[in-house]
């Protein structure tokens, strides 16, 4: 009788090969004790469990009313008399393509053309203190 | 005060707007709405608190602009493409006195300069420049707004304000926030 030979598994490993799971984002927020009841009453009304969900949840909201309002559509509530609200909102208002200025003629020296030029022509300036803050407001 | 800065609207309260400056109050009260509805040459934002939502406390408006390639002297020229320079202009920014102090002013100027960043990685845009009241140039001056010389007797002082720098507050916040 021949002797069986058992085939070796090309792949020794004991463990198939795994592909790594993407990291997940960590994210922490300070909120302000109003802000944090008010996010403790909406995941109650909601019946949420976790910040994980509760953000989640937000961010899909978020994201709809951001896509909604790219494309130009205003967010309206309506109440059941027909009552109708549109959301303004300033951030969701610098994403509209309604934010499109019109154009206007300025009256020029030929002085402030060439300070003009010369400054746009030259590497910016450092932003100031007070700028850094306005953007972060 | 919960205020918002928003677009002007037809029937937002603007009579009642007082700045203590002529010009700026005639602005808002009779041009304002006119410009950005019919004729369609500035747009004017507002700050309205959120207990009288169509009393307006102050406002800004924007509008773009470009000077023509022939008319920036080449000499100075060092790096720019021969093109048109696109620009926004904040045309007006007032805040009525009775709420002047409350940082009303800060806001406003923070939001067109978020406008103005939106609007020039939409269209393109190098910088924003305003007609500062000479008495009003160092609050400027405390965003980054450099004079430009060469001012004539119209007693504004034009001031310019380079995209990238406000691109650059706008990161480095993102950074440190992070």
């Amino acid at each position: 009788m021949r002797p069986t030979v058992k085939e070796k598994p090309k792949n020794t490993s004991a463990f198939p090969a795994r592909t790594p799971l993407p990291r997940k984002s960590k994210f922490q927020a300070d909120l302000a004790p109003s802000e944090d009841r008010m996010m403790r009453a909406l995941k109650a009304e909601l019946q949420l469990t976790s910040n994980t969900d509760f953000l989640s949840d937000a961010l899909a909201l978020f994201r709809w009313a951001v896509s909604e309002r790219k494309r130009g559509h205003r967010i309206v509530s309506e109440s059941l008399t027909g009552e109708r609200k549109i959301l303004v909102f300033p951030r969701l208002e610098r994403v509209a393509p309604d934010v499109a200025l019109p154009r206007v003629d300025i009256r020029w020296t030929a002085k402030e053309l060439e300070s003009l030029t010369e400054l746009v022509s030259a590497k910016p300036a450092e932003p100031t203190e007070t700028l850094v803050r306005a953007m972060r407001q | 005060m919960a205020v918002t800065i928003r677009r002007l609207e037809e029937f937002d309260e603007v009579e009642s707007f007082d700045c203590g400056d002529d010009p700026l109050n005639s602005y808002l009260k009779r041009h304002a709405w006119t410009n950005q509805q019919k004729i369609s040459i500035g747009v004017t934002y507002v700050a309205a608190d959120e207990s009288a939502p169509h009393t307006v406390l102050g406002y800004f408006t924007l509008a773009t602009s470009s000077v023509p390639r022939d008319r920036l002297p080449r000499k100075f020229m060092r790096g720019l493409p021969p093109y048109d320079l696109p620009l926004i202009l904040l045309a007006r920014l007032a805040v009525d006195k009775r709420f002047a102090g409350r940082g009303l002013g800060h806001a406003l100027l923070s939001e067109a300069l978020k406008i103005t960043l939106h609007v020039a990685s939409e269209v393109g845009c190098r910088c924003i420049v305003t007609d500062a009241y000479p008495d009003k140039a160092g609050w400027y001056a405390r965003y980054g707004f450099i004079p430009l010389e060469g001012a004539v007797g119209t007693g504004l002082q034009k001031m310019f304000l380079d995209v990238r720098t406000i691109r650059r507050a706008s990161s480095f916040e993102a950074f440190h926030s992070s």
